[in-house]
């Protein structure tokens, strides 16, 4: 998917995310952004709503809204995980289900984020991603 | 001309800024152009240039398999392998010892577990180990204990002075065949109280292994002089190559050994229906040997004994008392370690309202390498009620400079994020 066919709330989120200074910058814009998501309390995190191979304790589930289009709740225990939770949230919301599935996760690539993420957290993400991606087909069940 | 110990310059208090210098990897910069400020050596140490040189050397120039050719390379890679190996036990006080070169602290551990206590140990024995043990001090024994019925007793630790608690340990080895001990904790930087552990260990008729892979990069280790039956080290933890560590043997368990694995250097005579075995140490080294990282071991030694080993001890003590003071004064801090004379190198910290690997994600952007998680102890953890802690460690080369600098950015973080 080339850059110019984001969703415009993604589109946004990665354009503040390129012109940041350093990756300092860019975590603290990850930390800010974990308040935005729609926050699965711990009360809802469930085996079947963790997401494995991650170094924190993150949890994702896959909804719908009342029109049908894709919605995103997570939480992590880590700030910064729940930042990734949250812009993908940002990236899928009011999706359709087809769209959710073929979507690409490139865009941590290009919010400059892929080096800064270590092996095990960017394994973390694509983990957390394909957990998503797999919550949607299931719902179009 | 042979090794012999008197190569070794009489030793000098260290100088840090001399020291450094010898490491490359400590100009260079990380991530978008932050200065590498390397705080992780209880995972790993750096590795001086004369480390690095002595093993492109032996591939450039005298690259040969060991022990069985007549021919100059092979004679000459020989030498040097076997020279590390006696280098290494001057170093540790086991000159009269048998010193078996394995991957590293851990291998040394099941090596113990495999050539040791299978065949000394049957079902009904006792093994007493601590609740501060890494994991490879724990699964190796309880593998054995599912396969030969061995009985596995625990020595608790203090939650808050952080210290064995050693009436529970005098109790537990009673009737014990072995003691499995770490010398420091690579968590806490507790130094155990050793040499009473060896004497109650010895008065109850039961043989001690010690992990020692985090004391070896601090302490000159005295085998024979602390009177312990088998020590276990790592090469990489003491500015060694990684892979390469050792287990050293005092004679009377070594003569109680039975082979590990079988094939190369290993044997004396394979005949189809038997073989015989060697003699010495390379009874249980079968295979080709590490021998670039054995003779990498062998400079880092010798790079080592220029610098007055009380020293180096000290510096790292008073990095840690000092960076322990700092983060005391972070409100939610929680530091975990008593930090006393003795004790090794290392500061496990943890924020309460800030995730380790946050921190640790900001700290890595602003270039400073600490370790993160459960550091392979997570009995030790789990009786804390926590999962991971951020943890620094310092060497010989750590400057107060980047203590400074870390606790600055600790502060930093700490204040914009909780």
């Amino acid at each position: 998917m080339a850059t110019t066919e984001w969703p415009e709330g993604l589109l946004e989120i990665i354009e503040d995310f390129s012109a940041a200074f350093d990756t300092s910058e860019r975590y603290e814009m990850l930390f800010e952004l974990a308040d935005d998501v729609d926050e699965l309390p711990v009360s809802e995190w469930t085996p079947s709503t963790k997401v494995h191979g991650c170094q924190s304790e993150a949890h994702v589930l896959a909804c719908l809204n009342e029109d049908d289009t894709f919605h995103l709740r997570g939480a992590a225990d880590s700030k910064l995980v729940q930042g990734l939770i949250s812009i993908t949230a940002i990236a899928l919301e009011g999706l359709s289900l087809a769209e959710v599935a073929i979507f690409s996760p490139t865009y941590v690539e290009e919010m400059g984020l892929k080096e800064a993420l270590s092996p095990s957290r960017a394994n973390g993400f694509l983990n957390m991603f394909k957990k998503v991606q797999h919550g949607a087909v299931l719902l179009g069940e | 001309m042979a090794w012999s110990s008197d190569d070794w310059p009489e030793p000098i208090a260290l100088s840090v800024e001399d020291a450094r210098a010898d490491f490359p990897i400590l100009k260079r910069k990380v991530g978008d152009g932050k200065q590498l400020i390397y705080l992780d050596n209880a995972a790993t140490t750096q590795k001086p240039q004369q480390v690095i040189d002595a093993m492109s050397e032996y591939y450039r120039n005298n690259n040969s398999n060991v022990h069985r050719a007549a021919h100059t390379l092979a004679s000459e890679a020989t030498t040097a392998y076997e020279e590390s190996r006696l280098k290494l036990k001057h170093w540790f006080g086991a000159t009269q010892s048998r010193l078996v070169f394995t991957s590293g602290t851990t291998e040394a551990i099941n090596l113990a577990a495999h050539a040791w206590a299978r065949t000394n140990l049957a079902e009904g024995d006792v093994i007493v180990l601590t609740e501060m043990e890494h994991h490879a001090d724990i699964v190796p024994w309880q593998m054995l204990a599912k396969e030969k019925g061995v009985e596995l007793r625990w020595t608790p630790f203090d939650l808050e002075t952080f210290e064995l608690d050693m009436d529970a340990f005098a109790i537990a080895v009673k009737g014990a065949k072995l003691v499995a001990c770490v010398h420091t904790s690579n968590v806490l930087g507790v130094r155990n109280p050793i040499e009473e552990i060896i004497h109650l260990t010895h008065e109850a008729g039961a043989k001690l292994i010690l992990d020692a892979a985090q004391a070896a990069p601090h302490d000159r280790l005295n085998f024979e002089g602390l009177g312990v039956d088998m020590l276990a080290i790592s090469a990489h933890k003491m500015g060694g190559p990684t892979a390469i560590g050792a287990l050293i043997i005092n004679e009377s368990t070594f003569q109680q050994m039975e082979p590990f694995m079988g094939g190369g250097d290993m044997i004396r005579e394979v005949h189809l229906d038997h073989s015989t075995y060697q003699e010495n140490e390379h009874m249980l080294e079968a295979g080709t040997p590490k021998i670039a990282e054995a003779i990498g071991w062998g400079a880092a030694i010798d790079w080592m004994a220029q610098w007055d080993i009380d020293s180096v001890h000290q510096h790292g003590l008073f990095l840690a008392q000092k960076t322990v003071a700092e983060l005391r004064k972070i409100p939610g801090m929680r530091i975990y370690g008593r930090h006393a004379e003795g004790d090794g190198a290392v500061v496990s910290f943890l924020h309460e309202s800030l995730h380790a690997n946050d921190l640790a994600s900001f700290l890595d952007a602003r270039g400073f390498a600490i370790r993160t998680g459960h550091h392979c102890a997570q009995p030790l953890l789990r009786k804390f009620n926590i999962a991971a802690t951020n943890r620094v460690s310092y060497w010989l080369y750590n400057t107060e400079h980047e203590v400074d600098e870390f606790i600055s950015a600790v502060t930093e973080i700490c204040n914009k994020y909780t």
